[in-house]
């Protein structure tokens, strides 16, 4: 009787385990492919730009500002749709807790960029380097708490952030925002594809 | 004479289906009645019949919403849900800990 007992309670912890698992990894993914996506598109579509269409001066400045600003009306666009359609909702609103960590770490590179423009303390070269180093920093403190795959994508950019800025400085732009680009957007491909599985 | 573990387990939520609905409802925060159909494999009224003893214990609420047009039925589990799931397990623990 008590063998059978703990069959049972096995069973049940097993087929607990199993659903709260599957929840959590549904409401984990709550949109992320979609705007790792947005964010893959805005680096490849800001470095396009910036080589084709602007070389330099306080238009590349602006010209970023302003795709950051439909990357972001896209991130918020793509989280209330979410929001409305999904069928099940947040127990901790994750997607707000990462906005409210990413929303300081882009001020922070955005104003660590500006000091470099207007001070001249490094060549402009390196604002691609230093946002970046940000960037790869967020990624690794989100992959330390959360995610291990962020993680990896963090130390991958720190470290060629850092070997971009030793042997490739002039095409650094290029090289990391095309890196980052596809990175996110492959990134979120699997997000998206691991979200319909679940 | 030693009252038998499983006795103290909550037979509202021992049931297979009802701990499925308890074990998705306490990773999320609001669940749509469709989605749990789904995961769970059960028909309407079954769902129906488990979710509506669930709400007599008051471990869940249930509304009813409309999104576009849609009736939408929304399940979310309550705090005297939340402790019973706790204590559920806590005791499935005490039984396996139990035998050797």
């Amino acid at each position: 009787m008590k063998e059978d007992e703990r069959r049972e309670a096995l069973e049940n912890i097993e087929l607990i385990k199993e659903l709260v698992l599957q929840t959590k990894k549904h409401v984990g993914s709550y949109g992320g492919g979609w705007i790792s996506i947005i964010w893959g598109i805005f680096c490849l579509t800001g470095v396009a730009g910036q080589r084709l269409l602007i070389t330099h001066g306080a238009l590349v400045g602006v010209w970023w500002t302003v795709l950051t600003i439909i990357a972001g009306l896209g991130t918020y666009l793509v989280h209330k749709r979410h929001l409305k359609t999904e069928p099940i909702k947040l127990q901790n609103n994750y997607l707000r807790y990462f906005m409210r960590f990413w929303i300081p770490l882009i001020l922070l590179g955005y104003t660590l960029a500006t000091f470099i423009a207007l001070l001249s303390i490094l060549s402009d070269q390196y604002i691609s380097i230093v946002i970046l180093l940000v960037v790869s920093t967020g990624y690794i403190m989100i992959g330390l708490m959360f995610f291990r795959g962020i993680l990896y994508m963090g130390i991958i950019g720190y470290v060629s952030s850092i070997i971009c800025a030793i042997l490739f400085l002039e095409f650094s732009d290029i090289i990391l925002g095309s890196l980052f680009g596809v990175g996110l957007i492959i990134t979120g491909l699997v997000i998206n594809k691991q979200w319909k599985n679940t | 004479m030693e009252e038998h573990l499983a006795v103290k387990l909550n037979k509202t939520i021992h049931q297979k289906a009802r701990l499925g609905i308890m074990s998705i409802l306490v990773a999320s925060e609001e669940v749509e009645f469709n989605y749990l159909k789904e995961k769970l494999n059960l028909t309407d009224g079954n769902l129906s019949s488990h979710l509506s003893l669930l709400e007599k214990e008051k471990y869940i609420t249930i509304k009813k919403k409309f999104v576009k047009k849609k009736p939408k039925t929304l399940c979310q589990i309550t705090e005297k849900g939340r402790q019973a799931f706790e204590e559920y397990l806590e005791n499935l623990e005490k039984i396996i800990r139990s035998l050797p």
